[in-house]
């Protein structure tokens, strides 16, 4: 039954409410005075007298009470039980009553009231009370006065508690309001964080991929200048060829190359060098290039020194072929990039679809090449059963660990990617690395959005990454964690619901 | 007469293939090398090295599997036989720091970044290779077909200078 001091001071402020609004209220002092006065003398006052110790019970709540006290040291406090708990009402001093209300009705008692320290009362029963006011005539008036202002004491309390209601609930709705803007405010935050985060994954996949199709785009558009020389060419001068059919054929082996070892070849241009000085080292290069079946073809042309246009003509629809192949190559390289990253980044619908989510991790892998150069990458992949979700924030998931991985590792080390299959609801993924692993005094942080490890600036990302990976994760109904793998490196280890068709 | 040979180095052929064609022009004075990672580089260089050779420009990729260009070319600069080779670090993916430690470390000449321009291309790797050729050969005729002309002419003056003294 301890009140807390917030509530203590809620009495104490009530209190100096009452009191500033009692000043006609008669003088309490005046009658405790006159009392102690007579104490020592009286002996009807003596039998009278009644002390509480601290902690003491004076009148329980819900009990027969036919007794009145009127305090003359000390502090009681009242207290009122219900909707479970105990609720402070008053603390009443010297010259309050206390049980005045049962007393004078027979009803059970209101409160319960108790010594907050020692306590020292005068106890008057029905019987005492009358000849307390018989024989204390002088007192008598006094009480009667005293008893009027404690009630209405007690009346302008009550009316002072509905205006502090009033008040309270005004401040409490206005506090609601703004606490409710304040959520507003930080739900627009977190989604701008969010998406911020979102953009700065993109961004650096985006470098990645642009690095990533440079080379493909290099050969592609230096291929294309060079036939746009060639081709006019070698259409002008076949027609000098005993046979057409050469050029097509010369185009085609071009086209389909297939490069012998370097030694090999580097052998093949020293002889074909010695033995024809008069033909130059780029044709040389390139007649070492070719295999034998080629070069049967174009050895009659090689050796005629005076004219060596038919050879050349050759060797460049041999190149032609090559560039051609080099760009059919390349180009199916950027169509294979793009359209990983199309599926990748795909949107999420509003409905969640059923996938394979290696596909996902996959593609992930991909599209994260760039940045997996130097890392040793392990696929462990075994057919597991489908999930419901949305590809794209998974893609989301997959992405921040792998980067969190290379980050931790400096680009440098082994990636094992493996998932499974854990009881009959759960498929599992497992994303480790061999980097220095999370010290155990952050493992639990790292999902926090406001834990980073990563310095400002030099950057992408703001830090959020895992925090928005375990959201993402949560959002499937999934978990994650992150654990020490026992040869050293962190372990990041999901776990998704599996698909269950509707029956 | 020594040869003085280009050596490029990429990993994927068709790039490789194209980064040849353009340089083709320079080749009859000074013969392309072609590797497709460091460790093949590495055994033309000794090859090159034991005919008595030189290698007058590197031409090189950063993002190879195995040793990385920037690497490849620290290592040719702490080798006395390819440390006055002009080096041109031709690449889409070298990060700043690779950037970096290739002009601290390896003495870069040039950056030339994907997709790259031929005539450019051509006209960087014509200016190494007089660089190259002005430093290291006192006969420099044979060479002159194919190099920026005026700057031998200059350099032919000054030397003649020289060595009248």
């Amino acid at each position: 039954m301890t009140s807390n001091p917030i509530d203590d001071k809620r009495i104490e402020y009530a209190r100096n409410i009452v009191q500033a609004n009692n000043k006609n209220a008669y003088d309490k002092s005046l009658v405790i005075n006159r009392i102690k006065e007579l104490l020592p003398t009286s002996s009807l006052l003596g039998k009278l007298k009644k002390t509480f110790t601290e902690g003491e019970i004076v009148i329980k709540e819900h009990q027969q009470n036919d007794k009145l006290y009127i305090i003359l040291d000390g502090y009681i406090s009242q207290v009122k039980s219900g909707a479970g708990m105990n609720t402070p009402i008053d603390m009443l001093g010297p010259g309050d009553f206390v049980g005045l209300l049962s007393f004078q009705t027979g009803e059970p008692a209101f409160t319960t009231t108790k010594a907050t320290k020692t306590v020292e009362t005068l106890c008057l029963d029905h019987q005492n009370f009358e000849l307390f006011l018989t024989r204390y005539p002088e007192i008598s008036k006094i009480i009667q006065g005293l008893i009027f202002s404690n009630l209405s004491e007690r009346y302008r309390r009550v009316v002072t508690l509905h205006v502090e209601v009033a008040l309270l609930s005004k401040q409490l709705e206005q506090e609601r309001n703004q606490l409710q803007k304040a959520i507003a405010e930080l739900e627009k935050t977190r989604n701008m964080l969010i998406s911020q985060e979102k953009m700065a994954t993109l961004g650096e996949l985006t470098a990645g991929l642009a690095h990533e199709i440079n080379n493909p785009a290099s050969a592609l558009l230096r291929s294309v200048e060079y036939l746009i020389q060639s081709l006019p060419n070698m259409a002008e001068r076949a027609s000098a060829l005993p046979d057409t059919g050469l050029v097509r054929f010369f185009f085609e082996a071009g086209f389909k190359r297939e490069i012998d070892a370097s030694g090999t070849i580097r052998a093949r241009q020293k002889v074909l060098s010695e033995t024809y000085p008069w033909i130059s080292r780029g044709n040389i290069r390139l007649l070492s290039e070719m295999n034998e079946a080629v070069f049967a073809k174009i050895k009659p042309f090689m050796d005629n020194k005076k004219n060596q246009e038919l050879m050349i003509l050759l060797i460049e629809a041999y190149q032609s072929g090559v560039f051609l192949g080099g760009i059919k190559l390349s180009t199916s390289r950027i169509e294979y990039l793009v359209k990983s990253l199309k599926s990748y980044s795909r949107q999420s619908g509003a409905e969640p679809e059923v996938a394979d989510i290696r596909e996902g991790l996959k593609e992930t892998l991909m599209i994260l090449g760039n940045r997996l150069n130097d890392i040793v990458v392990t696929e462990e992949l075994p057919e597991i059963p489908l999930v419901r979700c949305y590809v794209g924030e998974l893609n989301q998931v997959w992405t921040n660990i792998i980067i969190n991985a290379c980050d931790a590792m400096d680009d440098k080390g082994e990636l094992i990617v493996t998932c499974g299959k854990s009881d009959d609801d759960y498929v599992w993924i497992s994303i480790a690395d061999n980097g220095p692993g999370v010290p155990d005094m952050i493992k639990n942080r790292i999902f926090d959005p406001s834990f980073t490890t990563k310095t400002a600036g030099g950057e992408f990302g703001l830090g959020i990454g895992l925090a928005i990976t375990k959201g993402i994760v949560e959002k499937h109904s999934g978990t994650i964690k992150v654990k020490d793998r026992p040869k050293g490196g962190a372990e990041f280890f999901i776990k998704l619901p599996i698909w269950k068709p509707a029956k | 007469m020594s040869q003085i040979y280009i050596l490029c180095v990429e990993d994927e052929p068709e790039v490789l293939d194209v980064v040849v064609r353009d340089l083709s022009e320079l080749e009859e004075v000074f013969p392309i090398e072609m590797a497709v990672n460091a460790e093949e580089a590495w055994d033309i260089i000794k090859e090159i090295k034991q005919r008595g050779d030189k290698i007058g420009l590197a031409v090189c990729d950063h993002v190879m599997p195995g040793q990385k260009g920037v690497e490849l070319m620290i290592e040719m600069q702490k080798d006395p036989f390819t440390q006055r080779t002009r080096k041109l670090l031709l690449t889409g993916q070298a990060g700043l720091d690779a950037t970096i430690e290739a002009v601290n470390k390896a003495k870069l000449n040039r950056y030339i970044s994907k997709p790259w321009d031929p005539v450019e291309l051509l006209r960087i790797a014509r200016d190494e290779l007089t660089t190259f050729v002005i430093e290291q050969e006192k006969d420099m005729l044979p060479y002159m077909a194919v190099l920026d002309i005026e700057r031998i002419q200059e350099a032919i003056r000054t030397k003649g200078t020289i060595s009248d003294y």
